[in-house]
């Protein structure tokens, strides 16, 4: 099995041990992963503070890059939403045909990492060793665009060691939501601290999400706040064996 | 005043400006997507003891009785009740107006008098189990609208014949003429104003309707639910079981 | 400004402060937090619950949403239906262009009554065209006999959610308020002293004053009927007591028949309260002879709404029927309440709405007051999709911008255009990361991670700290491993 990794313009350029981990993960699962060099980002970011115009030629390009591709798998569950769920609108107001039709085209073949594990490998134990008690975050993107349901779950409790412990309010707003972090940054924060109160209650060692531009959002509240509990991306989770745990992050 | 045909057909230009121009969504029509649920699946008793236990929930009192026993568990409720002035709408069968009890029929009565009154006795016209709602049509025998809001005290003498389970049930049985044209503005042909009428002949639908579903109540402060704001705070009802 | 409950203005979208900046003082208030909290915590749970038991929840939104869209696509046909089966009935319908006209004929109507007082049942819509000083100045005094709506105008204060107005406040507010302007000194703090004493306060006035204004949550067009669903008794008080009525409705409150009651009425009160049923819904047609009022107006409204009829994804903005779901779901809402919206339409429907009602000249913030999770959208009874909506006028603020000449120096419009002309190659897009990893590394302490950013990125670091860029990107480790595998 072949599949092209998008890793993300913020996974990139953040978090490059999370895409390590998806290579790592994949690879031992027997998938030949390719890296296309020209990947920069999907235009979320611009699509979702009304830079349309400019969301679409990265749009464009992004489709353009992979229309030949058996299959793309993304370790983000936002990007992938706004392929599925903005793509299409763009398209159709500003594209042409032949765009639409290779974008129509492409769409099926474009998983979010978790999706690509159970639907496309078939497989809930991929095999990993993560002995830590985890509360698992509910992205939106992943919840409500993406409908991916008990996918992360379902792996999840088939890592061997790992304790998961159910987050109230899991499907709350962590508070986020992209370029809304800086226009609306006092209501970010406090949206921030109720969520990190539910989660902080879960006494976790690791919160972990399908995205981590959520976790760069509770995760850099912990770390100010000196809290007891780190983040850590599903793909890092699933990652880890006995013999190789997740690497060490700052 | 600025001429009032101005706006009139300045909005509808409007409108239609804007209704003409965008092609219709992927909208069917809205029978076609009727895949909700009209009709129950209860049986007569199990949507009974709904009807009832949802009244309950309201904290509506309910006892049941046969039909030639409703006089008499008339007058059980009025005397529990503890009260003795009472209004009723022109059309209550005189057998169900029991003995010593002070009755004012409304024949046109004034406000302040029904103000005066303790209670009202009516009929209504269905019941839906699912949400414990009484309807009324304001018949003859349900009174006007006023009857039903000023008394504190409300018994409504409900048959088990008039309870349907679900709320598209109680739709079907008040139903619309064949659907008109909307450009159709010949009067003739659309939904006569019924007159308050007996209760059991009440076709179409109806010009007036008041649905109840439960004492009046507020949550407006701190979400606290207090019961009895400005309607009737006691809602008592008669389940005549004619089922059979 | 003792004994008024905020210190906020009339919530007028022209002169309110940005949502970030109206959002503060409230997020500053604990109190009204945990009201709000409260509140729509109640609420959601017992919609939760009776969602979970009605089998045919799905069904029933797929119909509404039908339904309401189909009304819209052919509005002015249904409105006219309306207006004939109506006058037919004995009622008499106007229809007002803007807020200014609305307010107009409802004061000229007033004026021939020869009314100097009026009773009023809650209506957002009457609200929305800033009826009640309308009135004072032309010498009207109208008295809200809604509870919510009776505490706010005894205590100055503004409504902060549509359909339980005064969450924001406590008991201990409303008794002061009470005792103090019903004149009420020994009146307890509890919500039942307290619901009493507006039962008898409001009593005399509905028996007494001969004019009422309300609403409407629907109007059918198949019959002229109009429908009023509320929870106290106030509504049937106004719509049945008093000699004169005014209904002022929104022109896309009409639904084309009576019986598609039987799948609004199953959503709007467990979407609103959580409640089955609500406690009343009153339907009547024009003027029933010796049934309730004898002079009966609608004044149909449009003030915007055809405007936003005719635009493709905003359409579905008028299928509401203000149940204030999203608002009960939303965690913006839950964390500012409504004020801060600076609007009556508050929350997730009134970030879409509000703007449009006004063209899209004020209130631009709302539509980036939303961190996009899709809550709203799940809870619609009507599916509107409010994301869409909002992604769509967040385009058109952001259009409205690039036309001004201020835009180059707003660094949140320079940043995008930038991050746009990295993003459209991977050679800038690598120089990017590397010039940001010399640019943050002085930021950077020594565990690695930045503490305090300049600029747009202070409102970062304000609350959390940022990990440091690696020195490697992925690519580069990737081009790195691939070089070494060979």
């Amino acid at each position: 099995m072949r599949a092209s990794l998008f890793i993300t313009c913020y996974n990139d350029t953040l978090y490059p041990e999370t895409g390590r981990a998806v290579v790592r993960l994949l690879e031992r699962l027997g998938v030949e992963l390719e890296f296309h060099p020209q990947q920069t980002c999907c235009g979320q970011m611009h699509a979702n503070t009304g830079f349309r115009v400019e969301a679409f030629s990265q749009a464009r390009r992004f489709v353009g890059l992979y229309r030949n591709t058996e299959t793309v798998v993304i370790p983000s569950s936002s990007c992938v939403a706004m392929i599925r769920d903005q793509y299409p609108g763009l398209f159709d107001e500003l594209g042409n045909e032949a765009q639409r039709s290779e974008f129509a085209a492409l769409l099926p073949r474009i998983y979010e990492l978790s999706e690509f594990l159970i639907d496309r490998l078939g497989v809930e134990d991929v095999g990993a060793y993560f002995p830590h008690r985890v509360t698992y975050h509910a992205s939106c993107h992943s919840l409500r665009g993406l409908h991916v349901g008990d996918r992360p779950l379902r792996l999840l409790n088939k890592v061997r060691g790992l304790e998961l412990v159910p987050l109230e309010n899991m499907d709350r707003c962590c508070g986020f939501g992209g370029t809304f972090s800086i226009k609306n940054a006092d209501v970010s924060s406090a949206m921030l601290t109720a969520k990190l109160q539910d989660v902080l209650a879960t006494r976790a060692e690791y919160c972990t999400a399908l995205d981590n531009s959520c976790l760069m959002h509770l995760g850099g509240a912990m770390h100010r706040q000196f809290a007891a509990m780190r983040t850590i991306h599903l793909a890092q989770i699933l990652c880890a064996t006995e013999g190789a745990p997740p690497e060490e992050t700052v | 005043m600025s001429a009032p045909s101005l706006s009139r057909q300045l909005i509808l230009d409007r409108i239609r400006a804007a209704t003409h121009k965008l092609p219709s969504e992927a909208s069917v029509a809205a029978e076609q997507l009727r895949s909700y649920i009209r009709r129950g699946k209860l049986s007569v008793q199990d949507r009974l003891k709904l009807m009832i236990e949802r009244l309950r929930e309201y904290d509506a009192e309910v006892v049941d009785c046969m039909p030639e026993e409703v006089p008499a568990a008339i007058g059980k409720q009025l005397a529990l009740s503890g009260r003795r002035v009472f209004v009723t709408p022109e059309g209550l069968p005189a057998q169900w107006l029991a003995a010593g009890f002070d009755w004012k029929i409304d024949r046109g009565l004034e406000n302040a008098e029904i103000e005066q009154a303790e209670g009202v006795v009516t009929a209504a016209f269905c019941g839906v189990a699912d949400s414990g709602t009484i309807v009324l049509h304001h018949s003859n025998s349900e009174g006007r609208r006023v009857l039903t809001l000023l008394p504190d005290w409300h018994l409504c003498i409900l048959y088990a014949n008039q309870v349907v389970e679900t709320l598209p049930e109680y739709f079907d049985r008040c139903p619309s003429p064949s659907p008109l044209h909307p450009s159709d503005k010949d009067l003739s042909l659309g939904t006569p104003p019924l007159h308050p009428s007996d209760k059991d002949l009440s076709l179409g639908t109806p010009p007036l309707a008041t649905y109840i579903s439960g004492p009046s109540a507020t949550a407006d402060i701190e979400m606290t639910r207090i019961k009895g704001v400005h309607g009737p705070r006691f809602l008592n009802v008669i389940l005549v079981r004619d089922e059979n | 400004m003792s004994g008024t409950l905020t210190g906020h203005p009339v919530l007028d979208p022209r002169h309110a402060p940005p949502f970030p900046i109206a959002a503060l003082p409230v997020l500053r208030n604990p109190q009204l937090r945990k009201n709000v909290a409260h509140a729509t915590n109640v609420i959601q749970t017992k919609r939760a619950r009776l969602v979970a038991e009605k089998t045919d929840w799905q069904e029933l939104r797929t119909a509404a949403a039908a339904i309401r869209s189909h009304v819209l696509e052919d509005l002015g046909s249904y409105l006219e239906e309306f207006e004939v089966r109506c006058t037919a009935a004995g009622g008499k319908v106007h229809w007002a262009s803007d807020a200014v006209e609305a307010r107009a004929i409802i004061i000229e109507v007033l004026r021939q009554e020869q009314a100097n007082e009026v009773i009023k049942i809650k209506t957002m819509t009457s609200a929305e065209i800033q009826l009640n000083p309308a009135l004072e100045a032309a010498g009207i005094h109208a008295y809200e006999t809604d509870l919510a709506e009776l505490i706010l105008q005894l205590g100055e204060g503004e409504p902060s959610h549509f359909v339980v107005p005064a969450l924001h406040v406590n008991r201990s507010q409303v008794r002061e308020i009470f005792a103090r302007r019903m004149g009420l000194k020994d009146l307890p703090d509890d919500p039942k002293a307290l619901t009493a004493a507006a039962r008898t306060y409001l009593r005399q006035k509905f028996l007494t004053i001969p004019t009422a204004i309300g609403g409407a949550n629907f109007l059918i067009a198949e019959t002229g009927s109009v429908a009023v669903v509320e929870s106290e008794g106030n509504g049937r008080m106004c719509l049945t007591l008093p000699r004169t009525l005014i209904t002022l409705a929104g022109i896309e409150k009409v639904l084309p028949r009576f019986q598609d009651l039987e799948v609004m009425l199953q959503l709007l009160a467990r979407s609103a309260t959580g409640e089955r049923m609500s406690p009343y819904t009153s339907l009547w047609t024009g003027v029933t002879p010796g049934d309730g009022p004898q002079r009966f107006h609608v004044v149909l409204l449009d003030n915007g709404r055809s405007s936003i009829l005719a635009r493709p994804v905003e359409r579905q903005t008028l299928r509401c029927i203000r149940c204030a779901a999203c608002l009960n779901t939303c965690p913006v809402y839950r964390q500012t309440g409504g004020h801060a919206y600076g609007s009556v339409y508050p929350g997730p429907i009134g970030a879409i709405l509000t703007p449009q009602l006004m063209h899209m000249e004020f209130a631009q913030s709302l539509p980036f007051a939303s961190s996009l999770c899709g809550a709203c959208y799940e809870v619609c009874p009507v599916k509107i999709n409010i994301p869409q909506v909002l992604l769509e006028l967040r385009s058109q603020v952001v259009n409205q911008e690039r036309r001004q000449p201020a835009r180059f120096g707003d660094l949140m419009f320079l940043g995008m255009k930038t991050a746009n002309a990295i993003f459209a190659g991977a050679r800038r897009f690598r120089a990017a990361q590397w010039l940001g990893r010399i640019a943050l590394r002085p930021f950077t302490r020594k565990d690695g991670w930045i503490h305090s950013l300049p600029s747009l990125g202070a409102k970062w670091t304000q609350t959390r700290d940022l990990r440091g860029l690696p020195s490697q990107s992925f690519r580069q480790w990737w081009v790195a491993r691939g070089k070494e595998e060979r």
